[in-house]
């Protein structure tokens, strides 16, 4: 009889303690989803600010700007021969150099046209743009050269994680 | 004679409860323990994106030279590693701080491959000073970030015109007079008791027994950082000069089917050659000639290539 009892408060205590652990492992869980949710969204925020950062600086970047190449123009004006040349300088891209998703310019007048840069193979992303001033040297029939700029939107865009 | 036993009797629930309470509390301070230092990791990795971050705007553009300050919330260990593998190699920054007076594990390491950070291998600090300056060999390569802590100060002595020229950029530890006897010496050309000599003439900066060379912008990065930081820096942004060349050839292409010849297509691919097989700052020596026959072929060009 005395064994029965015993028995019985083993099972009790047993019962309790698995229920106590779950209890712990749900709460542990239900924390641990939250603080990741509150993870992707802060390496969103951290992607988006690096993102705005590196499209602040991309236009006067050696890789894009026009230097002393033009006469006029020189902040945030961008290199037209210099960019189509870069778009097949894979090493750029291969390694990421700049970190982002993608790069685009929109030519937007007098003509308009676009030009890809770079673009990975993210599903998401989310872009940021700015106005610069597209130049590249041209020729006239009589043998001049000349800088043709024309208004562009430079675009950067970075990896949005899914929440 | 009879012996009357008397025992301390604990129920067997009893007995149940008080280990089972022991392995809870266990677990729970277990489990505290490690969400704080995972938490602590976190902070130390964002610290170390955020001030990657940070740094974007210092790239300085179309100014020559600037400086500022970076202020963290708490004493912050910043760790400056550089890697030249691949293209571009790479620049990582690992960050510690302090809480309750102990130093915590550094956090992930963030890599990046857009910047050249000129320090020793570990900043230690609160405010941390930050002189940027346009880096061209002889078209702009890139813009050189120099860290500095405040608790290193230096002292520039003999200084010439041209670094005089640039004392309104320099951080508050940089000093031309009034230096405190624990600073650090910096002997420009002539000087006793110096801690780093610098000739201006062969452009070399010796220290700690090792002689560093520079080209003219590079003057300052060599003085505030390690020498093993300084050449690697200095050999990725040897790397990228050869990228940004092959891409000066291209563009020459490009605008020579548009009628404009730049005509420095042999000296781009022999500068394009010698960038990328730079070993240390002493190739510097070598390079500086054809570096400045370059940049006047360029500027003699009526379709200049930068």
């Amino acid at each position: 009889m005395v064994n029965k009892k015993a028995q019985l408060k083993i099972q009790q205590m047993a019962f309790m303690l698995i229920a106590v652990t779950l209890f712990f492992i749900l709460v542990g869980l239900f924390v641990l989803g939250i603080k990741l949710s509150g993870l992707k969204k802060q390496a969103n925020i951290l992607e988006d600010e690096s993102s705005l950062a590196i499209l602040s600086k991309l236009a006067n970047s050696p890789e894009f700007s026009c230097g002393e190449a033009f006469y006029s123009g020189k902040t945030n004006c961008v290199d037209e021969a210099k960019i189509l040349a870069l778009k097949n300088k894979k090493e750029y891209f291969e390694e990421n150099f700049w970190g982002v998703a993608a790069i685009e310019i929109k030519k937007i007048y007098p003509e308009k046209k676009s030009i890809v840069i770079y673009e990975d193979n993210s599903q998401s992303k989310k872009y940021n743009s700015n106005f610069v001033n597209l130049c590249k040297k041209q020729v006239d029939s009589d043998g001049n050269v000349y800088d043709k700029c024309e208004i562009a939107e430079l675009l950067v865009a970075s990896k949005e994680n899914e929440i | 004679m009879s012996f009357k036993k008397k025992g301390f009797q604990v129920s067997f629930s009893w007995l149940f409860a008080i280990i089972a309470g022991i392995f809870i509390l266990f677990l729970a301070i277990y489990i505290s323990v490690k969400v704080i230092s995972n938490q602590s990791y976190e902070v130390d990795t964002t610290t170390a994106k955020e001030i990657e971050i940070l740094l974007n705007p210092l790239e300085t553009g179309f100014e020559e030279k600037s400086s500022t300050t970076m202020t963290t919330a708490t004493d912050t260990r910043i760790y400056n590693h550089c890697y030249t593998f691949g293209n571009f190699g790479e620049q990582g920054l690992q960050v510690a701080q302090k809480s309750f007076g102990k130093w915590s594990d550094a956090g992930a390491e963030i890599k990046f491959q857009n910047k050249y950070i000129f320090s020793n291998e570990i900043i230690e600090g609160k405010n941390f000073y930050l002189f940027s300056q346009k880096f061209e060999y002889p078209f702009k390569v890139a813009d050189l970030i120099i860290l500095l802590s405040p608790e290193k100060e230096y002292c520039f002595l003999n200084a010439p015109e041209k670094v005089l020229d640039d004392s309104e950029v320099f951080p508050k530890n940089v000093k031309l007079i009034d230096c405190s006897s624990d600073a650090v010496r910096v002997c420009f050309d002539s000087g006793s008791n110096c801690d780093i000599k610098v000739n201006m003439f062969s452009e070399t900066v010796e220290k700690n027994e090792e002689k560093l060379y520079f080209s003219d912008e590079l003057l300052y990065a060599a003085i505030f950082s390690d020498e093993e930081i300084y050449e690697c820096q200095v050999k990725r942004l040897m790397k990228r000069a050869s990228e940004l060349s092959e891409l000066y050839l291209k563009k020459a292409v490009l605008v020579k089917q548009d009628g404009c010849d730049s005509n420095v297509d042999g000296e781009l691919t022999q500068f394009a050659d010698l960038t990328e097989d730079f070993e240390s700052s002493e190739n510097f020596r070598i390079l500086e000639r054809f570096m400045i026959e370059l940049k006047d072929k360029n500027d003699l060009s009526i379709c200049r290539l930068w």
